[in-house]
C-alpha cells in the first residue's frame, strides 16, 4: 500500500471516526468555548451557561447516538476506540451526569464567579478523558484516557483555594496518581512485550494463543504482573483496597461537589474500563480469527472491520497472500505511532460489510487485518509481482475458499480460543474479586467510625466499588460458559452503575446543600433535620437506605442483580462476602438517617432548613430522589437497556 | 354499521372528558361563577345525539324490526356479523352443519327453510327461528389488557338492540336530570347552610357550595353506567359495576355533613358488596369454567353464550367437556344430531351446578345492585342523596341495572336459578308494596316503589318474560324518573319530604301536579283496555301474561301470578295515595303550603317531556309490512327488544333438572286467551287500587287514621318495614358486636398480657444477657475487633499523613503482596 493511499485510508477513517465522536466532540467544544469566553468576553457570559449548553448538547448527542450505532460495533480512529452500545451507554451515563452536576454546583455554588471557568473546564476536561476510557480499545488509549481523566481531578480536588486540607488533598491525590499511573503503564509495557500487541481485541487472541501453545508457560507469569500492573491503575480509580489510601483525604478535603465527581463518574468510567480490559484480556472476539499454534502465527481481525475502508482496493495491493503475519507492536517497531496499515487478502473485503467478509484459510491466510497501532509485518510477501488478471483470479480463488470456511468453522475456531482462555478468566476473577471483597469489606468497616459525612461516603464509595468489582468479576468467568449469561452480568453492573449515580450524587448534592447553611460536615450536624427540614430528611434516608440495599429501593435491585450474577457464576464466597458486607453497612448508613430523625439537636447548634418544594434545590433533590423509589419499584425498563448496552461486548 | 362502536364509545367517553375536565377545573369554574352543568348537561346531551344515531343506524342497517306471530325474528343483515354467533361458532361445526351455514350465509329465506326442516325432523315446537341462530350483535375489543398466553382480559363491546335501547333510555333520562338538576341545585353555587346539620357550637353548618362536585359525580355516573351498558365482557361489566357503585355513594353521601346521609351511603356501599362477592364467585366459576370473559364470539373465539348455548345445539344449554366435570359423560358427542333432546346438557355432571353456582352468584351481584330481597333495605336509605340522584341513579339507571345484567346473562341461567329469580322478585315486590302503603316520606313511598317495580321486573324475568322484565325496565325507567323528579320538585317547593305536612297543592304547583299525575296513571298501568294506554299498561300487561303463561305450565307455582296481580293493585293503591295525600284536600300545614311555589322552567320542562314519553313509550308504531315475508314491521321497544333475545331462550328456558319447572316460550303468552285474560286483570286489579285510594284519600270517606288503627300490628309491621332493619341489625350487627367486643377483650386480657409478659422476660433475659454476654463479652470482642480495625486504621494513617515516600511505597508493596496472593492462588487452583 502506497503512502497516499495510506493517508487516503486514514482521512477517510478519522472522517467516519469523527461522526461517530459527537459527544465527545460537544465536550471539546464546550471547553474551547468556556476557554475562549473567558478571555474575550469575561464575565458577561456565565461560564455555568456555557457548560450547561454544551453538556446538554452533548447529552442529545450521545441519546442520538444510540440509535445510531445501533446493532453494529465499531472500531474509531484506527481501533483506539471501540464504539459500541456499551460505550454509548456510558457516554449516555457520563453525560447525563455531566449536565446534572452542572445544575448542582450552579446551585451549589461552589465556583465562584471567577473560578466557573477553570472549574468547568477541568470537570469537563475529566469528563473527556472518562468518555474516552469507556471507549478504549487499545492498551495506549487506556492509559491516555486515564490520565486525560485523572489529571484534571487533581486540580479539582483543590479547586478550594486558601484552604489547607483541600490543597493538601490535591497534592496527595496527584502523587498517589502519579504512582498509580506509572505502574499501569509498566503493566502496558509488560503486555505489549509479550503478547506483541496492544489492541485489547488482538491481545485476547495472542493469549489464547499463547495459552493454547503452553499452557504453563512462564511467559504467563509475567503477562499476570502485567494484567495485574494494570488493574493497580484501575484499582486506583476505583479507590480499592488497597490502592484506596488517597479517598478519604481527598473526600474530605475536596468539596463535596468534587467529593461526588469523583465518586460518581471517575467510579463509573474506570468500571467501564475494567469490563474492556477484562474482556480484552479473556474473550477472543467472534470475528478474530486463530490460526492453530504450529503455525506459530497470530492472524486475525477484529469485528470492527469496518476499518477495512482503510484497506485500500486490491488491486493496489501487490501481495494478497501473507502466510503469517506476525504483529508487532506498533511503538516498537517502527514508530509509525498510530498508523494502521492494513493488509487485505481479496478485494471482496473492501465495504463496510462486516462479518463475511473477515476471514482466513486454513495455511494461506488471506488475513484482512486491521489493529489499530499495529503494524503487520509482512514476512513473507511472496509473488509480489502479479499481472493484474492473475490477482483477480488470485483474490476470486481466495474468496472462494475463504467463504468454504464458513462461518461456523470461525465459530468453533473461537470457541476453542475461548477454551483455552480459561485460566486467563480465572486468574482476572480471581484478582478482581480478592480485591473486591477486601475492598468491600474495608470500605465497610472502616466507614463505621467516622464522624465526618464526607469522609463516611468515602468509605461509602470504596464499599461501593467493590460491589461493583463482584459483578465483574461474577460475568468474567462466566463467558467461558455462555456469553449471553456474561452479558447478563455485566449488564448487572451498567444497571447498578446507574443506580449508583442517583443515590450517590444526590447524597453529595445534599451534603453540599446542607453545607452551605451551616458550614458543617459532621454528622451531629444533621441532629433534628426531620423537624425542621422534613422533606430533605426523608430524601436522604431514602438514599442512605438505597445505599444500604434495602427494598424496595434501586439500591436493592442493584444489590440484587450483582448478586445474583455471584451466585450465577458459582462464586459463593464472594457472594457471602457481599451479603455480610451489606449487614455491616447498615450501621454506619442508619447511624446518619439516627442523627437526622432521633438526635435531638444541641444546645445553640444551627439547624438547617431546607424546605423541599420550595426552590430549585429542593426539587433538585426531590426528582434525583424519585428514580431511586421509582427504580427499585420498576427496573425492568432499566434492565433491558442495560441488557441491549451489553449485547455488544461479547460477540 | 363500521360506526357504531366508535359512535357508542364516544357517547360513553363524553361524560367522562366532562368529569374531567370538572375534576380539573370544577372548583376554579366555581370561583369563576361559571356554572359547571353545562359541561356535564352538554356532555350527556351529546351522547343521547350519539345514542340516538346509533340507534337510527342500526335500525337502518337491519330494518324496522318485524313481528311474527309464530315466526322467526329479524334476521336482517347478519351477512354483515363477520363476528355473529353463529358464523364462528360454525367452525366447530361438523360438515353438515357447515353446509348450513353456507345456506345460510347465502339466502334467508333458505336458511329458514332449512331450520324450519330440522324442527320437523327435531319434533319440538321450535317454530322461532331465532331458536336457531342467535341475536345480532356487534362485538369487538377495543383493547387487551391481558398479556399473551393467559385467558384474555380486555376492554370491549358487545353492541345488540337491548345495548342500544338501554344507551337510548340512559342517555335521555340523564339529560333530563342534568337540566332539572341544574335548577334543583342551585342553591350549591353560592356558600350553603346546611339546617340538618347542627355543630357543636349550635350554629348550623355553613360550607362552600358543591355545585361542580354534584355534577363531576353525575358525569362520572353516566360514563360508568354507559360503560356498564357497552361492556364486551365480565370483567368489564364488573369494573363498571363497581364504578356506578361508587358514583352511588358519593352521591348518597353527598350532603356528607349529615349523620344519615353519611350513613346510607355506607350502608348502600356496604350492602352492595354483598352483593358483590356473590358476584365475584359467578364470574370466578364462569371464568373458570370457560377461560373467556366476553359475552360474544370475538375474533372467531367463542365467548360465552356460545359456549353456553353452542349454535351445534341449537343454541340449548350444554355442559361441555371444559366445564369442570366429575363423573358422567360428556355431552360433546351427542350434541350434534340430537337436538331434539332440549337438555343436551349432562345433569349428572358437576358442570350443571357450577352453571346454577355461576348463575346464583350473577344473580347475588344483582340482588344487591337492584336492591332485591334480602338486600333490600339499602335503598330507601339511599334517598338521603339529592332528589335528582335519586331519580337517575336509584330509580331509572343503576338500580336497573342489575335487571338489565340479569337480560344480559340470560343465557347463563338455568331453570333452577331462573325460579330462584322469580321469587326473590316476587317477595320483593309484595313486600316493599306492602311498605309503600305506610310510608309517608315521598321519596321513600317512591323508593319503596322502585323495589318493588325492580322486584316486577325480576319476576317477569324468572319466569322467562325476557322481553316483559326488559321492557318494564325501560318504561319503569322514564315514568319513575317522571315521578322522582316530581317528588323533587315538590320537596323543592315545601322544604320537606313529609306527605303528612302537605296536601292541596294541585293549585300552586300544578305543572309538577299533573305531569306526576301522569306518571302515577303510567306506573299504575292505566288504560283503556285492548285499545290504548299508558306505557305501563304495557309492560305490567307483558308481564301478568308472562305470569299467568308461566303458571299454566307449573300449576305449583300459582303464587306468583297472585302476587304479580296483587302488586299491580297495591301499585296503584299507594301511588295514588301519594298523589291524592300531596296535591289534593285541604293543606294540612299552612306554613307549608304559603311558601309552595312551582319549580321554574328549567325544572318542569324536562317533567313535561318526561311526561310524554312516559305515556308512549310503551307504543308500538305499525310500519308496514315487509315485501319478502310478509310479516308486519313494527317500531317499538318490543320489536327492538325481541331482536336482542338471547339465543336459545325463544322457546323457553327449558326445563329445571333439580325442580320441577317447565319455561313456556315466552311467545305464548301473546296467546288471545292469556293476553285477554292478562288485560283484564291487570286492568281489574289497578282500578281496584286506585279506587280504594280515590275512596280513602281522595273523597277521604274511609279514614285512613282508622284504618291504621284497625289494622295496627300490621301496619306497625309495614312501617317498620317489615323489620328488615331491626333483624339484621340483630342478625348481623349484635353478633358481629359481640364477638368483635369479645376478640377486643381476648386481645387486652390475653394477647396484650402475653405480649407484655414477653416483652418482661425478654427484657429482663436481655438486661441479664446484656451485662454477662453482652457487655462482657460480645462488647470486649467487638471492642476488640474495633479497637484493630481501629488500629489498623491508624496505623494506615500514620503511613499517610504526609509522607508520601511510603505512601507510593504502599502501591509497590500492594501490587507485589496481590501478585503473590493471586498468581498462587490462581494458578494453583485452575491447575496450572
Amino acid at each position: 500500500m502506497g503512502f497516499h493511499e495510506q493517508i487516503d485510508a486514514l482521512i477517510d477513517d478519522t472522517q467516519r471516526s469523527l461522526a461517530l465522536f459527537g459527544p465527545e466532540l460537544a465536550l471539546c467544544g464546550t471547553i474551547i468555548l468556556l476557554l475562549l469566553c473567558r478571555l474575550v468576553i469575561g464575565d458577561r457570559l456565565s461560564s455555568t451557561l456555557v457548560a450547561f449548553a454544551g453538556t446538554v448538547v452533548g447529552l442529545v448527542a450521545a441519546l442520538f447516538s444510540w440509535s445510531q450505532v445501533a446493532g453494529t460495533s465499531q472500531e474509531a480512529f484506527t481501533g483506539m476506540l471501540v464504539i459500541d452500545s456499551f460505550t454509548i451507554y456510558f457516554r449516555i451515563f457520563l453525560l447525563a451526569f455531566a449536565v446534572l452536576f452542572v445544575v448542582f454546583t450552579w446551585r451549589s455554588g461552589i465556583p465562584d464567579r471567577e473560578d466557573a471557568a477553570d472549574f468547568y473546564t477541568l470537570a469537563l476536561g475529566s469528563l473527556l478523558g472518562m468518555c474516552l476510557m469507556v471507549a478504549a480499545n487499545h492498551l495506549l488509549m487506556v492509559f491516555m484516557a486515564f490520565e486525560m481523566a485523572s489529571v484534571p481531578s487533581y486540580v479539582l480536588a483543590g479547586i478550594l483555594k486558601g484552604r489547607r486540607k483541600s490543597s493538601e488533598a490535591a497534592l496527595k491525590f496527584a502523587v498517589y496518581g502519579a504512582g498509580a499511573a506509572g505502574i499501569m503503564l509498566y503493566g502496558i509495557s509488560l503486555i505489549a512485550g509479550v503478547t506483541g500487541t496492544v489492541h485489547l481485541p488482538s491481545i485476547g487472541a495472542s493469549l489464547a494463543n499463547t495459552m493454547a501453545a503452553d499452557p504453563s508457560s512462564s511467559v504467563l507469569w509475567v503477562l499476570g504482573l502485567g494484567g495485574l500492573m494494570v488493574m493497580v491503575g484501575l484499582a486506583f480509580k476505583l479507590s480499592a483496597v488497597p490502592f484506596h489510601f488517597w479517598a478519604p483525604d481527598v473526600f474530605e478535603g475536596a468539596a463535596a461537589e468534587v467529593g461526588g465527581f469523583l465518586s460518581v463518574a471517575s467510579k463509573a468510567a474506570a468500571i467501564a474500563l475494567l469490563v474492556r480490559v477484562a474482556i480484552g484480556f479473556g474473550f477472543v472476539q467472534e470475528a478474530s480469527a486463530w490460526v492453530d499454534a504450529e503455525d506459530q502465527s497470530v492472524v486475525q481481525t477484529t469485528n470492527g472491520v469496518d476499518q477495512t475502508s482503510i484497506a485500500s482496493a486490491s488491486g493496489e495491493t501487490t501481495s494478497q497472500i501473507f502466510i503469517a503475519a506476525r504483529i508487532q507492536d506498533g511503538n516498537s517497531a517502527s514508530g509509525q505511532n498510530s498508523q494502521d496499515v492494513q493488509t487485505t487478502g481479496a478485494d471482496h473485503q473492501q465495504g463496510t460489510d462486516q462479518q463475511d467478509t473477515d476471514q482466513q484459510s486454513g495455511d494461506q491466510q488471506g488475513t484482512d487485518q486491521q489493529g489499530a497501532d499495529q503494524q503487520t509485518e509482512l514476512t513473507q510477501p511472496d509473488e509480489s509481482q502479479l499481472s493484474p488478471e492473475q490477482q483477480a483470479a488470485e483474490a476470486e480463488r481466495l474468496a472462494e475458499e475463504a467463504r468454504a470456511l464458513g462461518i461456523a468453522q470461525r465459530r468453533e475456531a473461537q470457541e476453542v480460543a475461548n477454551e483455552s482462555l480459561g485460566p486467563v478468566r480465572t486468574y482476572i476473577s480471581y484478582l478482581v474479586g480478592f480485591l473486591a471483597a477486601i475492598t468491600c469489606t474495608f470500605g465497610n468497616m472502616a466507614a463505621y467510625g467516622q464522624s465526618n459525612i464526607k469522609r463516611l461516603l468515602a468509605y461509602s464509595t470504596i464499599a461501593h466499588a467493590g460491589y461493583m468489582m463482584f459483578a465483574v468479576a461474577g460475568a468474567i468467568p462466566s463467558i467461558g460458559t455462555s456469553t449471553t449469561l456474561a452479558q447478563d452480568h455485566i449488564s448487572a453492573l451498567a444497571v447498578y452503575v446507574a443506580v449508583y449515580l442517583f443515590m450517590n450524587f444526590t447524597a453529595f448534592a445534599i451534603i453540599a446543600f446542607l453545607r452551605n447553611q451551616t458550614g458543617s460536615e459532621e454528622i451531629s450536624s444533621y441532629a433534628g433535620l426531620i423537624r425542621t427540614s422534613p422533606g430533605l430528611a426523608v430524601c436522604f434516608s431514602l438514599l442512605l437506605m438505597s445505599l444500604i440495599g434495602l427494598p424496595p429501593l434501586a439500591g436493592f435491585a442493584a444489590k440484587l442483580l450483582v448478586f445474583s450474577a455471584l451466585a450465577d457464576s458459582g462464586l459463593w464466597v464472594l457472594l457471602i462476602v457481599g451479603a455480610l458486607n451489606t449487614v455491616i453497612s447498615l450501621f454506619y448508613y442508619l447511624r446518619v438517617i439516627k442523627a437526622m430523625c432521633l438526635d435531638v439537636p444541641e444546645e445553640g447548634q444551627q439547624v438547617a432548613v431546607f424546605p423541599i418544594w420550595k426552590n430549585i434545590d429542593g426539587w433538585f433533590i426531590f426528582l434525583l430522589t424519585l428514580p431511586v423509589v421509582v427504580l427499585g419499584l420498576f427496573w425492568g425498563p432499566l434492565r433491558e437497556w442495560a441488557l441491549a448496552a451489553c449485547s455488544q461486548l461479547l460477540s | 354499521m363500521d360506526y357504531l362502536p366508535t359512535i357508542l364509545g364516544a357517547a360513553v367517553l363524553l361524560p367522562l372528558i366532562s368529569f374531567v375536565v370538572i375534576v380539573l377545573f370544577g372548583a376554579a369554574m366555581r370561583k369563576a361563577h361559571v356554572p359547571t352543568h353545562y359541561i356535564a348537561t352538554g356532555a350527556i346531551l351529546g351522547s343521547f345525539v350519539l345514542s340516538f344515531t346509533a340507534m337510527c343506524i342500526w335500525l337502518s342497517t337491519h330494518g324496522i324490526p318485524e313481528v311474527h306471530e309464530h315466526d322467526a325474528h329479524g334476521h336482517g343483515g347478519h351477512e354483515e356479523h363477520a363476528a355473529g354467533s353463529h358464523s364462528a361458532g360454525a367452525d366447530h361445526l361438523g360438515e353438515s352443519l357447515a353446509e348450513g351455514k353456507l345456506v345460510e350465509k347465502g339466502q334467508d329465506s333458505q336458511f329458514i327453510a332449512l331450520t324450519d326442516d330440522d324442527h320437523k325432523e327435531g319434533g319440538v315446537g321450535k317454530d322461532h327461528a331465532s331458536a336457531a341462530h342467535g341475536p345480532d350483535y356487534v362485538a369487538d375489543d377495543w383493547y387487551t389488557i391481558s398479556p399473551p398466553g393467559i385467558p384474555k382480559m380486555s376492554i370491549g363491546y358487545h353492541i345488540d338492540t337491548l345495548t342500544i335501547v338501554m344507551f337510548v333510555m340512559v342517555t335521555f333520562i340523564a339529560s333530563c336530570i342534568h337540566f332539572y338538576a341544574g335548577g334543583y341545585m342551585h342553591e350549591e353555587l353560592h356558600d350553603v347552610t346546611d339546617h340538618e346539620v347542627t355543630l357543636s357550637d349550635g350554629k348550623h353548618l355553613r360550607r362552600p357550595g358543591r355545585f361542580h362536585r354534584f355534577f363531576q359525580y353525575l358525569s362520572l355516573f353516566c360514563f360508568s353506567m354507559l360503560g356498564l351498558v357497552i361492556a364486551g365482557n365480565v370483567l368489564m361489566v364488573f369494573v363498571f359495576w363497581e364504578l356506578v357503585g361508587v358514583c352511588s355513594y358519593f352521591l348518597i353521601g353527598f350532603y356528607i355533613e349529615r349523620k344519615s346521609a353519611s350513613t346510607a351511603a355506607n350502608k348502600a356501599f356496604i350492602m352492595n358488596r354483598v352483593g358483590d362477592f356473590g358476584m365475584l364467585i359467578g364470574l370466578a366459576a364462569l371464568w373458570a369454567s370457560f377461560g373467556t370473559f366476553s359475552f360474544g364470539d370475538v375474533d372467531g373465539q367463542p365467548g360465552l353464550f356460545s359456549l353456553i348455548r353452542p349454535a351445534e345445539n341449537q343454541h340449548q344449554m350444554t355442559t361441555k367437556d371444559g366445564l369442570v366435570q366429575v363423573g358422567g359423560a360428556s355431552t360433546e358427542g351427542e350434541s350434534g344430531d340430537d337436538t331434539t333432546d332440549a337438555n343436551a346438557s349432562n345433569p349428572a355432571s358437576f358442570s350443571y351446578g357450577l352453571l346454577i353456582v355461576a348463575g346464583l352468584g350473577i344473580f347475588c351481584g344483582c340482588v344487591g345492585k337492584s336492591a332485591q330481597f334480602p338486600l333490600q333495605t339499602w335503598l330507601p336509605d339511599a334517598m338521603e342523596g339529592p332528589t335528582p340522584v335519586s331519580a337517575l341513579v336509584h330509580s331509572a339507571t343503576m338500580v336497573a341495572a342489575g335487571v338489565y345484567l340479569v337480560g344480559r346473562f340470560y343465557p347463563v341461567f338455568t331453570p333452577e336459578v331462573l325460579l330462584i329469580i322469580a321469587y326473590v322478585g316476587g317477595i320483593t315486590l309484595f313486600m316493599a308494596a306492602t311498605i309503600a302503603i305506610v310510608a309517608t316520606d315521598i321519596k321513600r313511598v317512591l323508593a319503596f316503589s322502585t323495589v318493588s317495580q325492580l322486584g316486577y321486573m325480576m319476576l317477569a324475568l324468572g319466569m322467562g318474560g325476557w322481553i316483559a322484565g326488559l321492557f318494564h325496565l325501560i318504561t319503569h325507567a322514564f315514568f319513575k324518573s317522571l315521578l322522582f323528579m316530581c317528588s323533587g320538585s315538590v320537596i323543592h317547593a315545601c322544604h320537606t319530604n313529609e306527605m303528612p305536612q302537605m296536601g292541596g297543592l294541585r293549585k300552586k304547583m300544578p305543572w309538577t301536579a299533573y305531569t306526576m299525575l301522569v306518571g302515577c296513571l303510567a306506573i299504575a298501568g292505566a288504560g283503556i283496555p285492548f285499545l290504548i294506554g299508558f306505557s305501563g299498561y304495557y309492560s305490567k300487561d307483558a308481564i301478568i301474561a308472562q305470569a299467568i303463561s308461566f303458571t299454566d305450565a307449573n300449576p305449583s307455582h300459582k303464587i306468583l301470578f297472585f302476587v304479580a296481580a296483587g302488586g299491580a293493585a297495591i301499585t296503584a293503591f299507594y301511588m295514588f295515595r301519594l298523589w291524592f295525600l300531596t296535591f289534593s284536600g285541604k293543606p294540612r300545614d299552612q306554613h307549608v303550603y304559603d311558601h309552595a311555589h312551582e319549580s321554574p322552567k328549567v325544572m318542569y320542562v324536562p317533567l313535561v317531556v318526561l311526561a310524554v314519553l312516559a305515556v308512549a313509550v310503551g307504543w308500538s308504531i305499525p310500519w308496514g309490512t315487509d315485501a319478502d315475508s310478509g310479516n308486519h314491521k313494527e317500531l317499538g321497544v318490543t320489536a327492538l327488544l325481541e331482536t336482542a333475545r338471547p339465543a336459545g331462550t325463544a322457546d323457553g328456558a327449558g326445563t329445571g333438572v333439580n325442580f320441577d319447572v317447565t319455561y313456556p316460550a315466552e311467545a305464548a303468552s301473546h296467546a288471545e286467551e292469556i293476553h285477554v285474560m292478562a288485560t283484564l286483570v291487570a286492568f281489574g286489579t289497578a282500578m281496584a287500587g286506585f279506587l280504594l285510594a280515590f275512596v280513602m284519600y281522595g273523597l277521604q270517606r274511609i279514614s285512613a287514621e282508622d284504618a291504621a288503627k284497625q289494622f295496627a300490628p300490621v301496619y306497625g309491621f309495614f312501617r317498620n318495614k317489615w323489620y328488615f332493619d331491626e333483624l339484621y341489625h340483630i342478625l348481623f350487627f349484635k353478633p358481629t358486636h359481640f364477638v368483635s367486643k369479645l376478640v377486643a377483650k381476648f386481645d387486652r386480657r390475653a394477647i396484650d398480657w402475653v405480649v407484655n409478659g414477653t416483652a418482661k422476660v425478654a427484657r429482663k433475659v436481655s438486661d441479664t444477657g446484656d451485662a454477662i454476654i453482652d457487655k462482657g463479652l460480645v462488647d470486649g470482642l467487638v471492642n476488640l475487633t474495633a479497637g484493630w480495625i481501629y488500629s489498623v486504621a491508624n496505623w494506615f494513617r500514620n503511613v499517610q499523613t504526609g509522607k508520601l515516600r511510603q505512601y507510593v511505597l504502599f502501591i509497590v508493596l500492594g501490587t507485589v503482596v496481590l501478585f503473590v496472593l493471586i498468581e498462587y492462588s490462581s494458578f494453583l487452583n485452575a491447575g496450572h
